[in-house]
């Protein structure tokens, strides 16, 4: 019953998304049509526009229009390049995924272990020092940490590409950028969930019982202390999918984020509709899957409902 | 000794801004004999790609940042805390209502409907803004609404009620003042990430415009010529982080003396 609710909540989220997404040409201040041609435009060229872009039609009736073309998987295509925008989210979205997945493991790796680390020297110095510095490295903006790194592993150690997709290496920078700030925020998640269940009774019973201190903590605390820590990574997900945008434009790294941010800068508006629109439903998307895997998972969440 | 820092680096920053004001700086004076040189007794901490004074730049940016943070957060705030009342002390549909409204913008992760909104509305510090509060209020708005659902039903409320007490008086008089120091700290936290905001929009070319100074645009210049003068995105770099790192340990010391508990 839960999960139908959830479910259909995250429809109603949809549409408002599709809404919000919708109107956006429509605050272009003055003729997006204009806007987007420029003034040298002809006047054939601008009917054609307009005709394409149904913006002619009352407002409801080009939502619907909307829809209806989104429904059959058509996107529009690029005012300038007139490529479908369907093959250029085909073409740019797995590089995000990819940049995406690598932050996402480089920040388990080095979150959980810290985390753990942390849990178990809980009041030490060793603590603190791994909590104040992850406290202050989840602050740091993608936006400055992307061009330190970049400065120091690719311009003063040259160890690494600078920027662009041409060796496999390329992906290490932009990934790093966005995998720091995860791990920070993972580290600090399992260390504060692990220390909560680190003094159940259970643990006990299994430390009593001759368990070894690594069955302990892998097989019993961790186990537990996993659900808070699959949720984060869920939420997290979000600001790695923004984070794309600029970590991308700074890496010249070939994903949607890049995509979004070139159509801006040639005002091709139907494309950076689309990008935005894939990028909020991909999050949509992670979250509620998050969400029903947590309740899945977690068998106290299904009794409490 | 770190909350000591932070205060100090934010009157630095004060400072060197007022200070900056005083000696009339001019951070957009081109000098092309000069371009992208290293720190020298003319340009304190070098100049940029059009010879203009770094040094000079970063003062007049960080007061365009202060100015943007503060006018955000004042119209964000007031803006989700009415939304946040209003949701919290009827309830029923309306607060079903609002608070969809409020998913559909948490549907959008991070800054994306930010970009989103400045690039339709087009670059410029108006625009800007009017991105950055569009896309702001939503926080507050949750916020504001969870403590006036449990504030509602506090005696002292019920009490005012009973007696005959008008609806903007309960909620000005009696949720409002409750609400106080758990929005201040709020603040404060908004303040970081709005800076945040607006240098990522800068530095995607989307917000305050050449000539104008402003940090995100000139960390997007720095790193355009990093090869040739490092010196200039470090210099940035290393200015703007201390500025965040200021005001974040400034919103805990905050949080820790007025005892407010958030989940963040």
């Amino acid at each position: 019953m839960d999960i139908l609710k959830r479910i259909t909540s995250f429809f109603a989220v949809i549409f408002g998304v599709l809404l919000l997404t919708f109107l956006l040409i429509h605050l272009v201040p003055g003729d997006p049509v204009e806007v987007m041609l420029g003034e040298s435009a002809s006047t054939a060229d601008r009917v054609q526009l307009r005709e394409d872009l149904g913006l002619n039609q009352p407002l409801i009736q080009q939502f619907g229009r909307y829809l209806h073309k989104l429904s059959l998987g058509d996107f529009g295509q690029s005012i300038h390049t007139k490529t479908p925008i369907i093959e250029l989210i085909k073409t740019r979205y797995p590089a995000t995924l990819k940049l995406a997945f690598l932050s996402l493991i480089i920040g388990l790796s080095i979150g959980i272990p810290l985390g753990i680390y942390a849990a178990l020297k809980a009041g030490k110095w060793q603590d603190l020092v791994v909590t104040i510095v992850s406290v202050r490295l989840s602050a740091i903006p993608a936006f400055w940490l992307g061009p330190m790194l970049m400065l120091i592993f690719a311009v003063w150690l040259g160890w690494l590409p600078v920027s662009g997709m041409e060796s496999n290496a390329s992906i290490v920078l932009p990934a790093l950028t966005l995998g720091f700030g995860l791990s920070a925020i993972l580290t600090r998640m399992t260390r504060t969930s692990l220390l909560e269940v680190l003094n159940d009774d259970y643990i006990r019973t299994a430390r009593a019982k001759g368990i070894s201190e690594p069955n302990v903590i892998i097989r019993h605390a961790l186990r537990a202390a996993l659900l808070p820590i699959i949720t984060i990574v869920g939420l997290q997900m979000g600001s790695l999918l923004a984070g794309t945008v600029i970590t991308e434009t700074i890496f010249s790294w070939d994903g949607i984020g890049r995509l979004l941010v070139e159509s801006i800068e040639k005002r091709d508006y139907p494309v950076t509709q689309t990008c935005v629109l894939v990028v909020a439903l991909s999050y949509v998307l992670v979250n509620l899957f998050t969400d029903i895997l947590y309740r899945l998972a977690d068998p106290r969440v299904k009794f409490a409902s | 000794m770190i909350k000591k820092l932070s205060l100090l680096i934010l009157g630095f920053w004060v400072i060197a801004v007022l200070a900056g004001r005083f000696l009339q700086l001019s951070p957009n004076d081109i000098d092309l004999n000069a371009i992208l040189s290293l720190p020298n007794s003319t340009y304190l901490l070098g100049s940029d790609d059009l010879g203009r004074s770094i040094l000079a730049r970063l003062l007049r940016g960080v007061e365009v940042s202060f100015l943007v943070a503060i006018t955000v957060t004042l119209v964000t705030m007031t803006i989700g805390v009415f939304v946040g009342l209003i949701a919290g002390f009827f309830g029923g549909k309306v607060d079903r209502f609002l608070m969809q409204i409020t998913d559909v913008f948490l549907a959008f992760p991070g800054i994306l409907l930010a970009i989103a909104f400045a690039a339709v509305l087009g670059p410029g510090l108006v625009n800007l803004m009017i991105a950055l509060c569009i896309t702001g209020w939503v926080s507050y708005a949750r916020l504001t609404r969870g403590q006036t659902l449990s504030l509602r039903n506090r005696q002292h409320v019920q009490a005012a009620e009973s007696l005959g007490a008008s609806v903007p008086r309960l909620i000005i008089k009696h949720i409002l003042p409750l609400l106080a120091s758990i929005l201040v700290v709020e603040a404060t936290y908004s303040l970081a990430s709005v800076m945040i905001a607006e240098a990522s929009l800068s530095f995607l070319g989307l917000g305050i415009q050449s000539p104008n100074a402003s940090w995100g645009a000139m960390l997007r210049d720095a790193v355009r010529y990093m090869l040739v003068a490092p010196h200039y995105v470090l210099i940035v770099g290393l200015s703007l982080m201390s500025l965040i790192l200021a005001i974040n340990l400034g919103g805990d010391t905050l949080r820790d003396k007025l005892d407010v508990r958030t989940e963040k």
